[in-house]
């Protein structure tokens, strides 16, 4: 149905085309028939002897008979392959107009100005060019002045035209008429022509406007509902905005609480047992003095790195594996906690948002059992299972019953769902603590 | 995409302004000067018989020799004729080669239509020719016959041969009569009293059959009496001028004296009339010819120029061949230069002496020939009328008029007033 109804409208707008060829081949007609009767007519007259009284009749040389038809309808033909060029520039449509116009007159003049109907030709032609009103009857007024100027009687006043009439004279009463009835009723034809392309011509535009006007709506309607839906985007832009903004103070937080809070955790252990074996091994005490100072140290630069980027130093300086390794041996130095450790996996191919995170979940876990479950044993175990890479730190603290969340814990679950992980902790003797992060880089570490 | 449509266009465009080119060159002719279609031959039209309605023999014997001369100065240009057209036909011939567009390049043109082809617009306008060439010398010719080619101000042709209007006289009757021999500058008196002392009834038989005079017309009259019958433009008649009127009421005059008798124009040749208006050209072939003698051998004749007015002079018109230069020719620098040579060469125009009837247009060929001394003068001081569209159609209305005005019996100059204006309505209904 669809596809029919769109095959009509494309129909219709060819309406004004076909009227317009119709005419053009009527014309044609018209042309052929009245230079024809005019040569047949002409050549009766020297042939029968009578050229001397035709010429003091007319007082006027015709064109020559053979010349009649091939003339005119060469210069119909010009007519037409001009018509069918389409202008684009105001000046080269002016030009082309007024060629069209002066071989028009040439014709007319051929025909004797018997026919004035080519003029109407170029007005139709000219017409659909102009969708202006304004400009189109400003075009077609003057064109028609012209038409009407083009007139034999008109002329003929004025200058010498051999009027059609007198050629005609030739044939016998019965005959001229019937002669000129026939040229009078193709022409006519050529009006009827005109006036149906004329009417054709306006309504398919305004059909074409009220589509248009339709589609404009239509198109309205639409932005309307995307200016909504753009005022709705920038709305959750300003959320999101906000929330990344809480997200990233949360983060500095937590990076402040990890960096520092892990040293001084480290250092203030360290110090303690200090206290304790300064007294009975003062030289015991100088190395973990020494250590603790060296924990205070990388303190010191983790904070300098958070404010510079936020990122573990380690993992600046090294591969997330070594980095491990050497946060949790300096742990073991600085605290004297035993720390077991089997990392069961490469940790290679990991984002640094993703090794970030490990880092830091270790870091935290560690620093956890050594600050509130009072370990003195952590295990840790790092291992690949299937797509998921599982980290589990069990200690031999205290362990807690009723988990409060503080504000490390909240942070390694903010930081695992980040990565889409989920972290399980839980435990009255000791307390275990198992984060699972899902493995992004798929198959090349099995293919390993 | 776009650049081939573009491309398509242009090419459309292209053959469209080839088009153009080929029918403006169809069109205008123009085509005959390509290489494929150009024909170095002048075609000339011409009749067959003489113009002067004498059968000579030697019609194209002017023509012949001319050709053969022009040829011999133009190598490779070829001159032709076509042969057999009777004046008669000559014409209607004409008529139908410029239809067809098959024109002579030049050809004669008999006076009575040489208007009707300049007015058609079948001949070409020889300003340029003759203001471009240094050696043509227009006051060589006789003027009068010069301005014969003339039309609306325009010399379309130029003169060929010519024959003025000529008195016959019978010398018979003026000796029978006893009346002298008029002289050359002789006038309307003398004319009027010789008509009236010999317009009688010899035999008593109750009718006339001597006349004075026959085929003297009012044109006669008016010519010989200094009339201008119109303006140069042909828009307005000059019938109640004095010197028309004095030439009608002596037209009145004249016809009088037959009673209403119309002589028949056989009355002359049987030797009953003393006076006959004809042209040089008859009174040439009368004069040569044997044929023509026996004709007229009842009595002995001589000629006079016509007589003269009150107000004009002994004048007369012309008749004048005129040669013409078709407006399609292709020709047209060849073309002038035979129509020179056919009328401006002195020998080809003595040759008219020769074999035609005619009187040449160049004066000094004229009056080095010497045989005719009054013919110089008659020609030279022959009237030229000023000619315009319609000119025999307004001739025929005053033809018309003044034959009212003799034919009526009221006031003449009541009469001309009334018939002037008619005339002068027509001149105007006519632009």
């Amino acid at each position: 149905m669809a596809v029919d109804k769109r095959d009509f409208d494309m129909n219709e707008e060819y309406v004004p085309k076909y009227v317009l060829s119709m005419m053009k081949n009527l014309n044609m007609v018209v042309i052929l028939y009245l230079t024809m009767v005019t040569a047949h007519s002409l050549s009766g007259y020297i042939f029968e002897n009578s050229a001397m009284d035709f010429l003091m009749k007319v007082k006027r040389i015709p064109m020559e008979p053979w010349k009649l038809p091939m003339v005119s309808i060469g210069l119909y033909v010009c007519l037409l392959l001009l018509m069918s060029i389409p202008s684009r520039s105001k000046t080269r449509f002016l030009l082309k107009t007024i060629m069209e116009l002066s071989i028009v007159f040439a014709i007319s003049y051929v025909l004797n100005f018997s026919y004035t109907g080519l003029v109407l030709l170029i007005i139709a032609d000219t017409m659909s060019y102009f969708s202006d009103m304004k400009q189109r009857i400003l075009l077609v007024a003057s064109i028609f002045v012209l038409y009407m100027l083009m007139d034999y009687d008109l002329l003929s006043a004025r200058y010498s035209i051999i009027s059609i009439e007198a050629c005609w004279a030739y044939y016998n009463g019965e005959t001229r008429s019937l002669l000129l009835g026939f040229k009078n009723i193709l022409n006519s034809f050529n009006t009827i022509f005109f006036i149906s392309y004329t009417i054709v011509l306006i309504l398919t535009e305004v059909r074409e406007k009220e589509r248009v006007l339709d589609l404009n709506e239509r198109l309205n309607l639409v932005n309307q509902e995307l200016r909504t839906a753009n005022e709705k985007l920038e709305e959750f832009a300003r959320e999101s905005e906000k929330a990344a903004e809480t997200r990233e103070r949360n983060r500095l937080a937590r990076e402040i609480h990890d960096t520092l809070g892990h040293s001084l955790t480290g250092i203030a252990t360290g110090i303690d047992a200090c206290v304790m074996l300064v007294d009975i091994a003062p030289e015991a005490t100088k190395e973990q003095l020494k250590a603790i100072a060296n924990v205070a140290r990388q303190g010191i630069k983790d904070v300098r790195r958070s404010v510079k980027a936020l990122r573990p130093d380690a993992l600046e300086a090294m591969d997330l594996k070594s980095a491990l390794i050497q946060m949790m041996e300096e742990t073991k130095k600085s605290t004297g906690v035993e720390i077991v450790y089997s990392l069961e996996t490469k940790l290679k191919n990991f984002n640094k948002d993703e090794e970030d995170v490990i880092y830091r979940i270790l870091q935290e876990s560690i620093t956890n059992a050594i600050r509130h479950g009072k370990a003195d044993k952590i295990k840790v175990r790092i291992e690949r299972e299937f797509q998921m890479l599982k980290i589990h730190v069990e200690d031999n603290g205290i362990g807690c019953k009723n988990i409060q969340k503080g504000f490390g814990l909240h942070h390694m679950e903010e930081r695992l769902d980040m990565l889409k992980g989920s972290l399980s902790c839980g435990g009255d003797k000791g307390f275990v603590i198992d984060a699972s992060i899902p493995i992004r880089w798929g198959t090349e570490e099995e293919n390993d | 995409m776009e650049r081939r449509t573009d491309g398509n266009h242009m090419v459309r465009a292209g053959i469209c302004a080839l088009l153009l080119l080929a029918v403006w060159m169809t069109a205008s002719d123009t085509y005959k000067n390509l290489p494929g279609f150009y024909e170095d031959i002048i075609r000339i039209g011409v009749f067959s018989d003489s113009y002067w309605e004498v059968q000579n023999g030697y019609s194209y014997q002017i023509l012949e020799d001319a050709i053969a001369r022009f040829e011999k100065g133009h190598p490779g240009t070829r001159v032709e004729y076509v042969s057999g057209i009777t004046k008669e036909d000559y014409s209607e011939w004409l008529s139908g080669q410029i239809m067809k567009g098959e024109a002579p390049d030049i050809f004669f043109i008999p006076g009575e239509h040489f208007n009707d082809f300049a007015e058609a617009g079948a001949l070409k306008n020889l300003t340029p020719f003759i203001e471009g060439d240094r050696e043509f010398l227009p006051e060589r010719y006789y003027a009068s016959a010069y301005e014969y080619g003339n039309y609306g101000g325009i010399q379309y042709a130029l003169p060929y041969e010519c024959a003025p209007k000529l008195m016959f006289v019978n010398k018979s009757i003026l000796q029978k009569e006893g009346i002298a021999m008029p002289e050359n500058l002789w006038t309307w008196d003398d004319f009027y009293r010789i008509c009236r002392e010999v317009t009688k009834d010899t035999d008593k038989n109750g009718t006339i059959d001597q006349f004075g005079t026959i085929g003297y017309t009012w044109e006669d009259a008016f010519d010989s009496n200094g009339v201008l019958l119109f303006d140069e433009r042909g828009r307005e008649c000059y019938l109640t001028d004095r010197r028309a009127k004095d030439a009608i009421s002596f037209m009145g005059k004249l016809e009088e004296l037959n009673k209403g008798y119309s002589v028949p124009s056989r009355e002359f040749a049987l030797g009953n009339v003393v006076f006959q208006p004809m042209l040089f050209s008859e009174y040439r072939a009368y004069k040569s010819y044997p044929l023509s003698i026996k004709k007229y051998a009842g009595f002995e004749w001589d000629c006079l120029t016509m007589p003269a007015g009150p107000e004009g002079s002994n004048i007369s018109r012309l008749d004048t061949l005129t040669l013409a230069m078709s407006e399609s020719t292709v020709h047209g620098r060849k073309a002038w230069e035979l129509m020179k040579f056919l009328t401006g060469d002195e020998e080809i125009q003595s040759e008219i002496f020769d074999y035609s009837e005619g009187v040449p247009v160049l004066r000094e060929v004229v009056e080095s020939g010497g045989d005719f001394p009054l013919l110089s003068h008659a020609v030279e001081q022959a009237v030229v009328i000023p000619r315009f569209h319609d000119y025999d159609d307004a001739v025929a209305e005053v033809d018309r008029a003044v034959r009212n005005i003799l034919d009526g019996s009221s006031n003449i100059n009541m009469e001309t007033i009334i018939q002037n204006r008619k005339i002068n309505r027509y001149l105007k209904d006519r632009q």
